[in-house]
């Protein structure tokens, strides 16, 4: 009895310990996450992986871990100071990022930075996760769990079976003795596995679940949920949409007023990317491709007059000279490597600009992107109507884009999700005028007979609302 | 011949006779031919592939699919502008006013673009010729921008053959040559600065003239009223203002002049607007073979063409008898068309300045009595007005035969060919292809190779209008512009440019017609104060018109003169040569759009035929007539046979057709086939009929001919007609039954004698005249409450859809007014080019597999030597209860909320019991990979010996709709109501927040019909225009009786024919 008291006294003790701890880190890592978020994800990449305008963040405590703690702190506070002070670590991290200065923070208590490093650290050692998805994922994970309780059980009864089919078939050669059979032979397992009704079974198992599978792979054919091609340019949309916030619309124009979202033109980029030439993640790479592409000279700011007419050549040396120039810039001479650079990123913008196999060699025109989304040809989707009109988010069907580092194909894209979507989803039917015609919907609804309006009770499962 | 009258509608000479064979071929709705035919069919022989292949294709194809699929997913690439122009955004159309304009064929248009590229051609309502109405050259236009024998860069003859020159040296060598003795010869031209560049480059080489002709041509009407009025134009012609119309053979409402025109001002006195106290114009028709002028007409009086002076001259004694004016000298006419004359007379001077006489003929004299004939009526300053006169034919074959004069006699320096095609379609071509041995340079201005090109030294190919910069007069001081919609696909220029570079002005032509505005149009207007806002307003509607005052006009012809001038009847066997509605004088015949549309009046595609006349005696016997006896009997199989035709010692060889409405001793024939250089789709059509035209002695060209000889039978062809296809609703005589059935009860009344107790007479066409309109209007009351009764037994909870349902959102329905329809064919040309409907080919057609998800079903009624004529577009009822729907086994036709009959493509298996069980015929199979949809080749019908269907190499595949699906083998497909077009206006209302608007939604053949005779629209808005028009007095549901509950309303037809004239 008291060892038993004993035990649950030890037990809730623990438990106690246990919350505690865990709410304290709880409270760390939230403080922390804002104070990062609000202050540093401006510079720091938020996976604490990828540099960004400023290092990534990812193992700091580590690299500072020879120096006092004190200094890190300080460090944040005014790194500045700490340069011109002549600390070791400080002195090493400007002659890699000088001249960008990191803001101060002198503000910050010694709590508050810890908070961050804490939050930093968590987020570094996180496992890049999986997409989120409300029910593929989930039904996915479920599914795992009972395939290998299903494949447990299925041995466990093949091996009973067997067993049982072996004491059959002792007690009925045990039997046949018994009667006196003098021919009864004892059945082996090989005569058991060969028998016509096992290998029926066998047949009859292998063409239900081949059938079952080929159904399924068939319904699959051509369907690419989670496709994630490599691009032509490596656009992050986590830095454009999720850093940066800026809204999906602003590029994707067409998706309030067009079936087509659109591919924002060379011309759209360029509205940001004239004041921004150089990325904070791949520098010149990836940005001097949509100034080749559309003819603008980052070395004069200026749009290059009858781009069009140039020679390869003669681009060529636009280019190669701007990423030359701002290689010199980073590191004050162009050495071999530098060269060797200049070289990787020129390729690239020709590999990315043309499509030699389908005779394309020039380097002016559009981007070829890899297209992600891909609907049948028989099958007609409207953007404006599920944005402008139902007010859909985009999210809802592409996913978190502002998360993604290269974009994959969130949804399924097939009948069953639309429609069920369809099923599911209320009609934006109280502040829009047009379904005023729906005349026996208001009266139920002003009656409170109906809570809303389904898009299918307004006929949206009908073949021809998608397919003409 | 009054005694032949019979009152039900008849759709052909079997169906006249009760021959059973029409039961039995519109009882099937899948016509197989007999084996023994198919096996003797070449072109059957030569498919090769037998079960084996498919099942061995079929094994590797799903094989090779599976394995391609689960390997790799195949890159595709989405590519966006470099800089996006910000009037486009990609998945939504843009329209751009343009104009139509090909010779004297006008239309004041919008041009729908999508992504760029031209797909469809809607009409301009602000034009007030046009008034939104367009024509099917019009709307079958843009398939030619995509033609694939377009020229692509210059061209100049080599030794074999064409070879392709840069625009630098064709410039030079051209320049080099013209010398001092140029010759310019076109067609009719109406754009004023078209004429300004010709004139600058007159003004460079100063012995420059230019000739202008028309291949169907209308010199006699210039040359008559430069005699009678000093005005050497073609007047304002006003069909609405007249109470009474008279035409002598001018088909005014297919192709005479301005057509569109015509025909909406025309149905504008045409229209029932209510049973009490209607009112509508009357037309009476003078002709020999039916125009579609013809078969809408209220009476036709029936002369030979050569009798036609006679029965002008006889009219005209008969009014200046009246009148108290003097008479000429008038030739013999028939007896029946002489006591005709007196009534069309005594008709036409009971409306005085209400009245109106055209004629189509190219005779002086006949058009200077016609002239005389209106002057008297009062009809100059009335019905017709040389206030903004039209510019719309301005050729004068004189011309052209002085042209060809000069040319034989070394008098030319250099030709160049302007859009005219003189080495085909003049009477004399021969002697102009021998005359061009003489000139040194002959430059063609042509986009595509025709026969007059194939005579030229260089080719400098001009642009499509669509690619065109340019302006229009059709009608004095009716302006319309002419805009790129998409930029050269080839190495084109416009002719324009051409002809200003050659006169040394290098400015653009854009600039050119902009100054050229600038100084003409800007100056005489005072609504804007600078030139770019009233050019960006012009731009943007398209037209700018200004209307001049009407000034009196006092006939000054010599009647006698002209008496004597007309031509002289003669005995024997006439021929008649006509355009048709489609392809014109031969420049459309490179169109398949079409080539595949059928004739209004013989219903045939894919070639001309000489229509002959039949003979019936009242009861069972009908044959082809007089000496063609014997001839196409086998029509209905689909067989029709040729003959030798010799007219002045030249023989052709001719297919026939049995055909209505035709003089006795008189046959047709329509000129414009028989190209043979040219797009592939045009090539060895039919027969050119131009050689054995004629020149009168005015220089003018003679469309009829006196036939010398005919032979019998020398051969069989096969008849793409439609009018045995998709028949419906008809009744008849069966073999093995004593009463007449129906063709749609004959598979039910072979099992039992019919579940209604066989409805022999079926609602299919519903026609009256005027006065007996009330009757007509209480028979289609009555019927309505006889169907209602019938129906109001039935299994099918359709009241409870309908409240629940149908009376919500929206109900789709369709009005056809079939007093208004002409038959013209508009809407069956938008139809196909808004829903990429394929082209088939004739041999296609010929096995019953046209494809047209709207045809125009012609109908004829009363006097079967003279009978009246009923089109009914018929398309997709969209039925409430629709027989299709319950037969699908796998549901791939369906029911919408909204009252459509939907079609689901891929679920279609291709069972076609929907199709055997649509009592409207209205549902389409592809029996074959028409479009190249599917992955066989073997599927692909071989037409017209070309490599590839028509319309499936990528640029013809360009003037498809995006927004809707191109159809594989093997699926059905109907009328979709334009459901791309509900959803595309439902959506507008939606994203701006507002209901639905009547109007915001129109179906492809509504926009086209130059008449108004289709509304579409909502029919659950009691205030739309659809639902007046279902709610009209004359309206009535076809089939009503089998309860389908159609969503398409048909009025009747109305006549206001003259009794004493029938």
């Amino acid at each position: 009895m008291t060892n038993k008291l004993l035990y649950f006294k030890f037990l809730i003790l623990f438990f106690t310990c246990l919350t505690f701890s865990l709410s304290a880190q709880e409270a760390d890592l939230n403080a922390g996450k804002t104070l990062f978020i609000n202050q540093c994800a401006s510079c720091h990449a938020k996976d604490m992986k990828a540099d960004l305008t400023g290092p990534a963040l990812g193992g700091v405590e580590e690299r500072w871990a020879d120096y006092p703690r004190e200094d890190l702190y300080s460090w944040i506070r005014n790194s500045q100071a700490m340069i011109s002070a002549g600390h070791p670590r400080a002195k090493e991290l400007w002659s890699t990022w000088g001249p960008t200065i990191m803001n101060n923070f002198p503000a910050y208590t010694d709590q508050e930075i810890e908070n961050v490093l804490a939050y930093v650290d968590a987020k570094w050692k996180e496992q890049p996760k999986v997409v989120e998805n409300t029910t593929g994922t989930a039904g996915a994970a479920d599914g795992e769990d009972n395939r290998l309780m299903f494949i447990a059980l299925f041995l466990i009864l093949g091996l009973l079976a067997l067993v049982l089919a072996r004491i059959i078939a002792n007690l009925n050669y045990m039997s046949q003795v018994q009667e006196g059979d003098t021919d009864a032979q004892r059945k082996t397992l090989s005569d058991i596995l060969t028998s016509k009704g096992f290998v029926s079974f066998v047949i009859f198992l292998a063409i239900v679940i081949g059938g079952f599978m080929t159904v399924n792979n068939a319904i699959n054919l051509g369907r690419q949920q989670g496709y994630q091609p490599d691009q032509p340019i490596k656009f992050s949309h986590a830095t454009h949409a999720g850093l940066h916030k800026i809204d999906c619309k602003y590029c994707h124009d067409g998706a309030r007023r067009s079936k087509h979202s659109v591919i924002p033109a060379a011309n759209t980029c360029m509205n940001c990317h004239k004041a921004i030439e150089k990325g904070s993640t791949y520098g010149t790479a990836e940005l001097t491709k949509i100034f080749a592409s559309i003819g603008y000279d980052p070395s004069t700011d200026k749009y290059i007059e009858n781009y069009d007419e140039l020679k390869t050549e003669d681009i060529e040396k636009i280019y190669k000279k701007w990423i030359a120039d701002e290689y010199v810039k980073d590191n004050s001479t162009l050495d071999r490597e530098g060269e060797r650079l200049i070289e990787e990123q020129w390729d690239a913008i020709v590999s990315s600009l043309t499509d030699p196999d389908n005779g394309d060699d020039k380097i002016q025109g559009p981007i070829e992107w890899v297209r992600i989304h891909n609907l049948p040809d028989h099958v007609y989707f409207n953007h404006a109507q599920h944005v402008t009109v139902g007010k859909v988010e985009c999210q809802q069907c592409h996913g978190k884009v502002e998360a993604m580092e290269v974009v994959e194909q969130y949804s399924p894209l097939s009948m069953g999700w639309c429609i069920n979507c369809h099923r599911e989803t209320d009609v934006q039917f109280a502040d829009n005028e047009y379904y005023k015609s729906f005349e026996i919907y208001h009266e139920e609804l002003a009656k409170g007979k109906r809570k809303g309006v389904t898009v299918e009770e307004i006929g949206g499962l009908e073949c021809q609302k998608c397919h003409y | 011949m009054g005694n032949n009258k019979n009152n039900n509608v008849w759709i052909g000479g079997e169906h006249l006779v009760n021959d059973p064979s029409v039961l039995e071929s519109a009882n099937k709705e899948f016509v197989e031919l007999p084996i023994v035919e198919q096996m003797s069919d070449d072109r059957s022989m030569e498919v090769t592939s037998n079960r084996r292949d498919f099942l061995k294709y079929l094994g590797f194809s799903v094989g090779a699919a599976t394995v391609a699929a689960s390997c790799d997913i195949p890159i595709k690439k989405a590519l966006p502008y470099v800089t996006k122009p910000d009037t486009i955004v990609p998945g939504v159309a843009n329209y751009y006013a343009s104009s139509f304009v090909n010779g004297g064929d006008y239309c004041a248009v919008l041009v729908k673009t999508r992504e760029g590229r031209p797909i469809k051609i809607e009409g301009n309502t602000l034009s007030s010729i046009t008034k939104g109405g367009t024509s099917a050259r019009a709307q079958a236009s843009v398939l030619s921008l995509y033609d694939t024998s377009r020229f692509q860069q210059p061209q100049k003859r080599g030794d074999d053959g064409w070879e392709a020159v840069n625009w630098a040296d064709l410039d030079k060598a051209v320049m080099g040559g013209i010398g001092s003795n140029a010759r310019i010869v076109m067609n009719t031209n109406m754009s004023p600065t078209a004429h300004k560049a010709v004139m600058d480059f007159v003004a460079k080489y100063p012995g420059a003239k230019t000739v202008t002709y028309d291949p169907v041509s209308s010199s006699a009407i210039l040359q008559a009223n430069e005699a009678s009025f000093g005005q050497k134009t073609i007047p304002n012609y006003k069909f609405n203002k007249a109470e009474v119309i008279v035409s002598f053979g001018a088909d005014f409402l297919g192709t005479w002049i301005s057509p569109v025109e015509y025909a909406k001002d025309y149905a504008s006195g045409r229209k029932i607007k209510g049973v009490k106290g209607a009112k509508m114009s009357r037309h009476i028709q003078v002709e020999g073979s039916m125009t579609l002028t013809g078969s809408n007409a209220d009476n036709r009086v029936l002369v030979k063409p050569s009798e036609m002076g006679a029965a002008i001259a006889t009219l005209y004694n008969e009014i200046a008898k009246a009148t108290q004016g003097s008479t000429v000298a008038a030739p013999t006419l028939n007896a029946k068309a002489t006591s005709s004359m007196s009534s069309v007379a005594k008709e036409l001077l009971a409306h005085p300045n209400k009245s109106l006489v055209v004629s189509g003929s190219n005779n002086f004299g006949e058009q200077t009595l016609v002239n005389a004939i209106n002057s008297m009526l009062g009809s100059y300053g009335n019905t017709i007005s040389f206030a903004n006169a039209s510019n719309q034919r301005q050729g004068i074959d004189a011309e052209v035969q002085g042209l060809i004069s000069e040319m034989e006699s070394g008098g030319v320096s250099s030709l160049i060919v302007w859009g005219a095609n003189p080495a085909y379609d003049l009477p004399n071509s021969d002697k102009f292809i021998a005359a061009a041995e003489k000139v040194a340079l002959k430059v063609s201005l042509s986009g595509t190779p025709d026969e007059t090109t194939a005579l030229c030294d260089y080719v400098a190919p001009s642009n499509h209008f669509l690619e065109s910069w340019g302006d229009v007069e059709a009608k004095k001081g009716h302006y319309s512009l002419v805009q790129p919609t998409i930029s050269n696909l080839f190495d084109t220029r416009q002719a324009e440019s051409s002809i200003l570079t050659w006169a040394g002005n290098t400015q653009d032509y854009h600039d050119y017609l902009k100054a050229n505005w600038e100084a003409t149009a800007f100056s005489m207007q005072n609504d804007f104060i600078s030139f770019q806002a009233f050019w960006d307003s012009v731009l943007h509607d398209g037209v700018y018109e200004n209307a001049e005052s009407d000034y009196p006009v006092s006939f000054a012809g010599n009647v006698n003169n002209a008496a004597s001038k007309i031509s002289k009847p003669t005995t024997g066997l006439e021929i008649n040569f006509f355009e048709t509605v489609n392809l014109g004088g031969g420049q459309y015949s490179g169109n398949p759009w079409l080539q595949e549309m059928p004739d209004p009046i013989t219903r045939c595609v894919w070639g001309n035929y000489l229509a002959i006349p039949i003979v019936f005696d009242g009861d069972r016997h009908w044959d082809s007539k007089g000496q063609f006896a014997g001839l196409n009997g086998n029509e209905i199989k689909g067989f029709a046979d040729k003959i030798n035709v010799t007219i002045d010692g030249k023989v052709e060889t001719v297919t026939c057709i049995r055909a209505f409405g035709l003089m006795n001793d008189v046959v047709s024939l329509a000129v414009g086939y028989g190209r043979t250089i040219g797009n592939q789709t045009g090539l060895n059509i039919g027969t050119n009929v131009y050689p054995w035209l004629s020149i009168d002695a005015n220089g003018n060209t003679q469309y009829y001919a006196n036939v010398s000889e005919t032979s019998g039978k020398v051969g069989e062809d096969e008849l793409a007609c439609v009018q045995y296809h998709h028949t419906m609703g008809v009744t008849g005589e069966a073999e093995g039954y004593d009463e007449k059935v129906n063709v749609d009860e004959l598979a039910i009344s072979t099992i039992a004698r019919g579940y209604q107790g066989l409805l022999v007479d079926r609602t299919v066409i519903r026609q009256g005249t005027l006065n007996e309109i009330d009757e007509l209007a209480d028979k289609i009351k009555h019927e309505r409450e006889h169907a209602e009764h019938l129906n109001s037994q039935t299994l099918y909870p359709y009241d409870e859809f309908k409240e629940t349902i149908y009376d919500q959102g929206h109900h789709w329905g369709l009005a056809v007014d079939m007093s208004a329809c002409i038959g013209c064919g508009a809407c069956q040309v938008a139809c196909v080019a808004e829903n990429n409907v394929p082209v088939v080919g004739k041999y296609e057609v010929f096995r019953h597999h046209e494809m047209t998800w709207l045809r125009i079903d012609r109908y004829f009624y009363g006097d079967y030597e003279n009978p009246s004529v009923v089109y009914q577009p018929m398309m997709c009822q969209h039925c409430d209860n629709a027989p299709c729907e319950n037969v699908c086994p796998v549901s791939a036709t369906n029911h919408s909320s909204e009252g459509l009959n939907q079609m689901a493509y891929n679920r279609c298996i291709g069972t076609r019991y929907c199709a055997n069980n649509c009592p409207y015929k209205v549902r389409r199979f592809n029996w074959l990979d028409y479009t190249t949809a599917d992955l066989f080749p073997i599927n692909e019908p071989e037409i017209n010996g070309e490599d590839l269907p028509f319309g499936a190499d990528n640029l013809t595949r360009m003037v498809l709709n995006p927004d809707v699906t191109v159809r594989a083998r093997g699926v059905m497909e109907k009328c979709s109501f334009c459901v791309q077009r509900i959803q595309e206006g439902k959506l507008a209302a939606k994203a701006e927040g507002r209901r639905l608007r009547d109007g915001d939604v129109k179906s492809a053949c509504q926009t086209a019909c130059p008449t108004g005779a289709i509304t579409f629209g909502d029919t659950n808005d009691k205030n739309s225009a659809v639902s007046k028009a279902m709610g009209h007095e004359l309206a009535y549901f076809n089939l009503d009786e089998v309860n389908t509950k159609p969503s398409v309303k048909y009025q009747a037809k109305v006549l206001n024919s003259d009794e004493a004239l029938s």
